[in-house]
């Protein structure tokens, strides 16, 4: 069943509406949101795949998919937006007296705390990430994690303005979140989508929901000081030699930042120790001091 | 990033920033009228240390963001030492200012709006109300940080005063004007430079009012459509007086007559007309 669980009359282009799908009755109470940065669509496919799933076989208990949060930027293939240029995962709790984008955030907030949540997204236009989740370190959300089997479980320490995003906020709010993400921005990764979905149900397989799939293995499981981000000292374009799931050892050639004009070699980069490719740079052109790749050491 | 120093005898040690969105360049303004002024000076008490614009990348373009990276480096503060260059610089900044004893912040009006020359600082910082006072402006507004607060720029400074006035992403007449005379004359309350040195008499420095969050009223519109001002920012106007209408066009029919919750003044309004539910239309501090 869909309903629209908040809209807003916007001028020129009709109504924006904030709309969710409910399977199943009663607890335990499983709530999915994706799409709250409208560049990133794999979980729109994702959830797509999960609702065709629930459809076969209702669960035990409720589950609600929320798969376009950010409706009006997916349509326009932005990440902000739509009202006033706000970032929607900036501004939780949000307010219902508020701005427009505070509105949503709070009428989101109050609708999707269920037993369990969790927040889908996808990588920036710029990268590809090995499908994860990620966790607030020294939460109670580890088991679930692993027990999604996605091949990278990465547990953060917080961060500030944590608290303005939707994972933090249901957490606050007693639930029990976790955030997803895979794949690259404004790109359907069907293999990552289906990844995410399959890794949903093993989720809900170890909520006594239903039956789960066979179980994956975590390839890593790490914290910040596990995790190594390699950025380039000069700007120019970024010739990759390893892509995502890529195990490799300390030296391993890892790309090459070359002269745009020319293709002069600039910088090799070199695994500084042996782990797991986990984020790859996809979009060339790079300024200094710019992500290329993430290890997770393992 | 660049920054200019003027130092001389025993003193106070300031920092004045500017052009930490790109969106600002009145502020970017002020500074160089600033230096200006600095420059002429011959002897100093303390130092001041001018960073006339912290996003350059951003204001070359005019937009908010810092380009390529699509941030708000206000929202990146305190920033990494080992970022992207956004946080780099936010980083960088926070560490060469740490041992100023007070922080000046310069910017225009937030983009869609325009707003009376106005100091921003922390409910409870007796010493910054103390200086903001002096600032030339016509509201010092003592607020509680919200939620997004922590990660500003100016949440990262004990002693800081925003400055705040203009229209968003442009220039306005008189405006730098005010707010330089206001900066200099800060310099000059701390003693700083000598009281020659502020481009206006004493007796033309406005004597701002003091407010709290209880007394400034934020006004909404409660439909989407194009917002038509009636009044102009710093116009007093008196409870239920009109300050717009929301419209549709393309019916051509009034949707809301927006009006003042209380008698006061109206400290910011907004000139980018397209409205949503929610959006802020204006603010009004009410008469005391």
């Amino acid at each position: 069943m869909v309903e629209d669980i908040y809209t807003i009359d916007v001028p020129f282009r009709g109504t924006y509406r904030l709309q969710r799908l409910r399977f199943g009755q009663g607890s335990p109470h499983l709530v999915v949101v994706g799409g709250l940065h409208g560049n990133e669509l794999n979980s729109v496919y994702a959830l797509n795949l999960l609702a065709g799933a629930l459809r076969a076989q209702a669960p035990a208990g409720t589950v609600d998919l929320i798969p376009m949060a950010n409706a009006f930027g997916i349509e326009e293939g932005r990440k902000l937006g739509p009202f006033d240029d706000q970032d929607l995962n900036r501004s939780f709790p949000g307010d219902p007296d508020g701005t427009a984008m505070q509105r949503v955030a709070h009428a989101l907030l109050e609708a999707s705390c269920g037993d369990v949540c969790v927040d889908l997204h996808s990588g920036s236009n710029l990268v590809r990430e090995m499908p994860q989740v990620r966790l607030t370190a020294g939460g109670t959300e580890s088991e679930l994690a692993l027990a999604m089997g996605l091949p990278l479980v990465w547990r953060r320490a917080e961060r500030p303005g944590d608290g303005t995003q939707l994972v933090e906020c249901w957490r606050a709010a007693g639930c029990r979140a976790l955030r997803v993400t895979g794949g690259r921005g404004a790109t359907l990764d069907k293999q990552v989508g289906a990844q995410i979905a399959v890794a949903l149900r093993r989720l809900m397989g170890a909520l006594g929901m239903s039956r789960p799939p066979a179980p994956a293995a975590v390839l890593a499981d790490v914290t910040d000081e596990q995790m190594r981000a390699l950025r380039c000292e000069s700007g120019g374009f970024f010739v990759p030699e390893v892509s995502v799931g890529e195990r490799v050892t300390a030296g391993h050639l890892l790309g090459r930042v070359v002269a745009p004009v020319g293709g002069a070699t600039l910088e090799e980069v070199r695994a500084p120790v042996d782990g797991l490719v986990t984020t790859s740079r996809l979009y060339p052109m790079v300024h200094a001091r710019e992500l290329l790749l993430r290890i997770a050491v393992v | 990033m660049v920054r200019r120093r003027f130092e001389g005898g025993e003193g106070p040690k300031v920092a004045l920033v500017a052009g930490i969105r790109g969106d600002t360049p009145e502020g970017v303004r002020v500074l160089y009228e600033v230096t200006k002024l600095l420059r002429q000076q011959e002897t100093l008490q303390g130092r001041v240390d001018v960073y006339p614009c912290a996003n350059p990348l951003a204001s070359y373009s005019g937009h908010q963001r810092w380009p390529f990276f699509d941030v708000d480096l206000n929202r990146r503060f305190p920033g990494r030492a080992h970022g992207h260059p956004p946080d780099l610089v936010a980083h960088q900044l926070v560490q060469h200012i740490a041992d100023a004893d007070l922080v000046i912040e310069v910017r225009g009006a937030y983009r869609a709006f325009r707003e009376i020359c106005q100091a921003h600082v922390r409910a409870g910082n007796e010493r910054a109300i103390e200086l903001a006072s002096h600032a030339n402006v016509e509201v010092v507004w003592a607020r509680t940080p919200d939620t997004m607060a922590p990660t500003t720029f100016a949440a990262q400074f004990d002693t800081v005063m925003v400055l705040e006035g203009g229209a968003g992403n442009r220039l306005s007449d008189g405006v730098s004007e005010e707010m330089s005379a206001g900066v200099m004359n800060v310099l000059a309350q701390l003693g700083v430079v000598d009281e020659q040195a502020v481009p206006v008499h004493w007796a033309a420095i406005h004597r701002p009012r003091v407010v709290t969050d209880d007394e400034v009223f934020r006004v909404r519109a409660e439909l989407g459509g194009v917002f038509l001002p009636s009044v102009e920012a710093g116009a007093a106007v008196t409870r239920s007086e009109q300050l717009g209408t929301v419209v549709d066009p393309v019916h051509a029919r009034v949707l809301q007559r927006v009006e003042a919750p209380v008698a006061g003044v109206v400290l910011a309004l907004r000139e980018q007309p397209s409205v949503h539910p929610g959006s802020l239309v204006a603010r009004v501090v009410a008469d005391s």
